[in-house]
């Protein structure tokens, strides 16, 4: 008796694992005929085109993909997905027959989604020129447009004006101005403990020190790790870090809270603090970034966009619903309005500087003009990797030129690597 | 609901003589101070997410200058929001949590009387086996829920993907690992002169285990269904997996997914659901307080 | 033993109508969803799916419709859903350590072609902008376009366009002689066949071909890549180099560079050598090694102390309130962790947070940037979201001690304190034994809980990887498989097997040391 059960409790056991075995293995080998044909007859039969978004401009969307259904029939489900995680879900569920037609993403995405074979190209065709030029450079990865833009952000300064009623030309006359004022930290930018080198870049770009160099057609060289000429600029982040004006103890939240009680004089950001510091009565204008070496200062232009999914079933669709409904100004400015990052359509943009009575817009317009984007290789990734806590360990005293130089050996081995 | 047996009167030593209040305080006091510190310690960094709640536009750490505004906007502008389904949440959260619960509860007791009261070869190894799996580092659970739901949604739609029933299934795996051992060795302490008693009066093994056995052990059972209703409450990453409509999801993947994108990510509303999302918890303990620490001993079952 | 074997007569004694009727439907239910499983499987030709599923049914039935197999008839249920469930993460997971499955091989190799063929198309420089329309004749689609010079032209995927007389619309051609003009919600009925339909602009292959992605313009493409089914080789028309299929996973030209997206493959024992052999992780492994042993031990220790001195601080009766402090320490498992983590960071602030801010009178300690202080930081944090469970563990187990023995002891002039060391702990202990041991394998691997506070951080800047002062193993291999934005599954599916087979084992060994505590019962 013993036995019995014993035989039986592995029979389960085996049989259970053997069934879960097979079904691993038919779920990740190729057999397009059992599983993936029924998904996908459903899928057409429905006419439902999934789109995945962060929940912000959830709402925004919901209106245009109302007004899509009514005129083709075919209806948008509009998918909140955890924005931290969404690229990877993405690429893990795209081919699987149940990952979504369209996913909205930013330009940086592109080196790691067409290495995944994961995006269809778009075609613009005329409507191309209706974009701002800085966003079709962004949705064009290697001669090719992947992505529909829909907004162009970068970071620019923002001033408390009852504190610091001018803009600042250089980063120590801000300081100067800041220190005068009597706020309690003059000048603000988001840190932590890992660094925040998207917030520097422009600093870093002031002192000529860009990460990758460019080619001819303005694409980033892989080839052309420029990251190492930043000593100079290396050498100021210590001195600020030193004198205190730069801070790994200013996280996102704490520059937040004390701008908006007034506490802060100039504060390095993006637009999508804007609505809380006026909401919080705080009288505020944005100006371009001051350089703090010899260069002009350039932050980087981070491009929203949505892409199609290269294994869609409603790939017409999707397109259709990209480049002509959301490719509109009505759709580009109410995704304006729920996320309040300036749209990527040139009439959208025109519209919104308008409308704009505050300046602050216009501020960040003006900021961006010199603005370069992000890069998007999959090289850059390498460099993610390394230069936040570099930046962070130079601030908290961490001896410049050895720390920047290791920064830059470290990049070009992870990337040699790679 | 109440056991057959009174709860009996536990004798308590040093307090049973009669005190005076120096003594009382010396004997209590010291109590109440040690509970207050471990209750600072336990809330303090509970009150940055009542105050953030109460201040419309704050920051969750921004700050150290705890409810300097004080509101209730954020509460009413998330129950009444359009973006925001938060009732539907909190009604998917308490089905999901209250199903799971007295599901894994029950499969787990199950299978712990099995292994107390029963020997059969493999009985260590399946003991073992059970907590080894529960080690396994989850790297590529996502993935493969994913997978396994889209196979099964294939052909039962009710059980796949953003289905409740599917997620909870998912839970129930878990049902049969480290909390199954806490009820086993919770059944070891109950003598098996009761079941040999209940056998001898006639009863079945599934009587013996429903009618006598599982009301000796109900502080167990309350502790574990206690533990996996706050898992599945507080769950996320499998959660947000699974549910992928916003209706269908749970108050922890619909609370998460509003500020999972830092940027301007409405800290205050998230506050506010977060200590909305607790009171069920706290209602659940206070419910079943009485049964972890008032339940019969076993000692008290002659 | 007599547990396991009830006579046949109490089983037929205590056995009423009832149980055996729900007993019977819930099989009932059960059977039928298989059966249709299985009726599904079929049609599928999933035979080895349906033979595995048949037997597993069967099993099930015989155990509970069988007198015997006791103890399956109680663990069945649980076991089902851990082997679907658990059971299938863990094979998924070994099999995904067999493969290359990574950043730029997540396809299947006709999926990477079709994304290196579609990627490879690009549109003729200062080609125009077709209007179309597409129409059917038969199950045949073709394009009726209009030229910028406002004549028509039809085509399909055989017949290059060729001028034809049209009827115009607002000067787009919208129907043409012995074709069906299809409407757009048509079109999207058959959109897959639209969207790969190429419909050549002449007969010289050189000019392209037209496609549409919306259905409603057309553009003409060219490529520079070709495809060739027979020799399974894509040629680069325009290097003439030629990558073929070397087994690697990726079209690969004679001089090794790679074509990706490529696609998954079985790789053996690769990403095992790669886990045992990578050179990066080596530098940092044995600090990181004694550190995990040490957080995973501490974390344990601390939330059980902690959690056992309140469940017995509060298990008092004479204790006024002790229902309320029972609350409260219960309320920090009742919010979700990773927002009580980000507030303990913030708390932890060298200059703003409220320690040091507000606790310590403007004191600058560096409690997540110093290496040593930032380990303890980790520890409270961890404490803080520890012992709450510990707490309610320790509560309940602490029930099932029986009052008779500390009344014995304490009568026989035990102190409160001999009392628990030598009758409460040790009884605990037993019940908790396995508790803690699970605990040490949670935290072995609590990935969150390190990252979210810290992020591994302050960083070891002499390793070649980003690797931390607080990074753990899990965490560690974790930041060698997914490098910059390169996610190697494979590579980090071995290392957790690897890691898993360590704890395993040291908790096997531990459970075995135990055993000891448990003959006491």
């Amino acid at each position: 008796m013993m036995m019995t059960k014993k035989s039986i409790l592995a029979g389960v056991m085996v049989a259970t694992s053997g069934l879960l075995l097979s079904a691993c293995s038919s779920s990740s080998s190729d057999e397009p005929t059992n599983s993936a044909a029924p998904t996908t007859s459903d899928a057409a039969s429905t006419g439902t085109l999934t789109v995945w978004l962060d929940d912000v401009r959830a709402d925004a969307l919901q209106t245009v993909a109302d007004d899509y259904e009514a005129a083709t029939g075919i209806s948008v489900e509009i998918v909140g997905r955890d924005a931290g995680t969404m690229k990877d879900d993405f690429i893990q569920q795209a081919n699987s027959g149940s990952g979504p037609d369209v996913v909205m993403g930013a330009h940086d995405w592109l080196g790691e989604l067409t290495t995944n074979g994961v995006v269809a190209p778009l075609e613009l065709g005329d409507t191309a020129g209706n974009y701002l030029t800085a966003a079709i450079d962004g949705a064009t990865y290697d001669g090719t447009v992947y992505m529909l833009p829909y907004s162009v952000e970068n970071v620019a300064l923002l001033r408390n004006v009852d504190l610091v009623p001018d803009a600042p030309s250089t980063f120590d006359e801000m300081i100067t101005m800041g220190q005068a004022s009597g706020a309690e930290i003059p000048f603000a930018v988001q840190q932590g403990e890992g660094g925040d080198p998207y917030h520097l870049y422009a600093f870093q770009t002031s002192f000529g020190a860009p990460v990758f160099g460019r080619d001819d057609s303005g694409s980033y060289d892989p080839a052309n790790l420029t990251l190492g000429e930043g000593s100079a600029f290396a050498e100021w982040l210590g001195a600020q870090g030193a004198a205190g004006t730069l801070s790994t103890d200013i996280t996102p939240d704490i520059a937040q809270a004390k701008f908006n009680s007034g506490d802060v004089a100039y504060w390095l950001t993006g637009p999508w603090n804007v609505s809380a510091a006026v909401e919080a009565g705080i009288n505020v204008a944005v100006s371009p970034i001051p350089s703090a070496g010899t260069e002009t200062a350039a932050p980087f232009a981070g491009i929203k966009g949505f892409f199609v999914n290269q294994y869609s079933e409603n790939k017409v669709a999707a397109n259709d619903f990209l480049v002509n409904y959301i490719g509109t100004e009505d759709v580009q400015m109410a995704l304006y309005e729920s996320s309040s990052t300036p749209p990527a359509l040139t009439a959208a943009a025109d519209a919104v500087a308008a409308a704009d009575t505050t300046g602050i817009v216009s501020g960040f317009v003006e900021a961006g003009k010199d603005a370069v984007p992000m890069p998007a290789i999959p090289q850059m990734g390498s460099v993610w990797q390394f230069w936040g806590t570099v930046e962070a360990a130079i601030i908290n005293g961490a001896d410049p030129d050895a720390t920047w130089a290791q920064l830059t050996s470290d990049v070009q081995g992870a990337i040699d690597a790679s | 609901m109440s056991a057959p047996v009174a709860p009996k009167t536990r004798v308590v030593p040093v307090a049973s003589r009669r005190v005076g209040p120096v003594q009382r305080l010396r004997a209590t006091g010291w109590r109440h101070l040690v509970a207050l510190l471990l209750s600072a310690f336990a809330l303090f960094p509970l009150l940055y997410v009542l105050s953030t709640s109460l201040n419309p536009g704050g920051t969750l750490t921004g700050s150290n200058h705890l409810f300097q505004t004080v509101g209730f906007d954020n509460y009413t502008s998330l129950l009444s929001s359009d973006q925001y389904p938060y009732l539907t949440w909190f009604r998917n959260s308490l089905v999901i949590g209250l199903t799971t619960a007295v599901a894994s509860t029950l499969i787990g007791a199950l299978a712990a009387y099995a292994f107390s009261r029963m020997r059969f070869t493999g009985r260590r190894m399946g003991l073992l086996a059970i907590v080894l799996v529960q080690m396994f580092p989850q790297l590529l659970a996502v993935v493969a829920i994913f997978l396994l739901l889209l196979q099964i949604g294939d052909i039962f739609p009710s059980l796949g993907l953003n289905t409740h029933l599917g997620l909870i299934m998912v839970y129930l795996g878990g049902a049969l690992g480290v909390n199954t051992y806490l009820m086993y060795g919770f059944f070891n302490t109950v003598p098996t002169a009761i079941d040999e008693a209940a056998k001898i009066d006639g009863a079945g093994h599934a009587r013996i285990f429903f009618t006598i056995i599982l009301r000796l052990v109900a502080p167990i059972l309350a502790v574990v269904a206690l533990l996996s209703f706050i898992f599945s409450m507080n769950d996320f990453v499998i959660a947000s997996v699974v549910l992928v409509d916003v209706d269908k999801q749970t108050l922890a993947v619909g609370l998460y997914h509003m500020v999972s994108n830092q940027r301007g990510a409405p800290w205050s509303l998230f506050a506010a659901g977060a200590v909305m999302a607790s009171i069920p918890v706290v209602i659940l303990f206070l419910f079943l307080q009485k049964y972890i620490v008032g339940g019969l001993t076993a000692g008290a079952v002659k | 033993m007599d547990t396991t074997t009830p006579t046949r007569a109490s089983v037929l004694r205590g056995s009423s109508i009832g149980p055996l009727l729900l007993k019977i439907v819930m099989l009932g239910i059960l059977d039928a969803a298989v059966v249709f499983l299985l009726m599904t499987l079929l049609t599928r030709g999933s035979y080895a799916i349906f033979g595995v599923v048949l037997v597993g049914a069967l099993a099930v039935n015989w155990v509970y419709l069988s007198k015997r197999a006791m103890p399956a008839k109680y663990i069945t249920p649980g076991l089902v859903f851990l082997a679907v469930f658990q059971v299938f993460t863990i094979l998924y997971t070994f099999y995904i350590a067999f493969t290359n499955y990574s950043t730029g091989h997540v396809l299947t190799k006709d999926q990477a072609i079709e994304a290196l063929l579609s990627q490879s198309q690009s549109r003729v420089p200062d080609s125009p902008q077709y209007p179309v329309t597409v129409v059917q004749q038969g199950d045949q689609l073709a394009f009726l376009v209009t030229e910028p010079d406002g004549t028509a032209m039809l085509g399909s995927a055989e017949q290059p366009l060729e001028q034809v007389d049209a009827t115009f619309t607002d000067g787009k051609a919208t129907a043409v002689d012995g074709w069906t003009t299809l409407q757009f919600t048509e079109i999207l009925a058959m959109q897959d066949e639209l969207f790969d339909l190429a419909v050549p602009v002449s007969d010289t292959a050189m000019d392209g071909w037209l496609r549409t992605l919306d259905g409603r313009s057309a553009f003409q493409y060219i490529s520079d890549l070709e495809y060739d089914p027979q020799a399974d080789t894509l040629t680069n028309t325009a290097t003439d180099v030629v990558y073929s299929d070397t087994s690697l996973g990726a079209f690969t030209a004679p001089d090794g560079s790679q074509m990706l997206p490529g696609w998954q493959i079985n790789v053996g024992l690769d990403n095992f050598t790669r886990a045992v052999s990578e050179p990066t992780i080596r530098g940092p492994l044995v600090y990181v090694l004694i550190w995990t042993f040490v957080y995973a031990t501490l974390s344990v220790v601390l939330a059980f102390a902690l959690g056992l001195f309140m469940a017995i601080l509060f298990n008092n009766p004479k204790m006024k309130g002790r229902k309320v402090y029972r609350i409260i320490m219960v309320l920090p498992y009742a919010f979700p962790a990773f927002l009580s983590t980000m507030i303990w960071s913030g708390m932890l602030n060298t200059r703003f947070g409220f320690i040091n801010e507000t606790l310590l009178g403007g004191a600058e300690i560096p409690w997540l940037t110093d290496p040593t202080l930032a380990k303890v930081s980790v520890l409270i944090v961890n404490l803080w979201l520890g012992f709450p469970y510990m707490f309610l563990v320790t509560t309940g187990a602490l029930q099932a001690i029986p009052e008779e023995v500390v009344e014995a002891a304490t009568t026989d002039g035990a102190s409160p304190w001999q009392v628990f060391r030598l009758i409460k702990l040790p009884l605990l202990l037993v019940s908790t034994a396995p508790i803690l041991i699970s605990s040490f394998a949670f935290n072995f691997n609590n990935f969150n809980a390190i990252y979210l506070v810290t992020e591994g951080g302050p960083v070891d800047r002499s390793a070649a990887i980003p690797v931390g002062h607080t990074d753990i193993l899990i965490s560690l291999v974790y930041k060698v498989a997914f490098t910059g934005q390169n996610r190697d599954y494979g590579l980090a599916s071995a290392f957790s097997i690897i890691i898993f087979v360590i704890i395993a084992s040291i908790s096997a060994y531990m459970f075995r040391k135990t055993k000891m505590l448990e003959d006491i019962n």
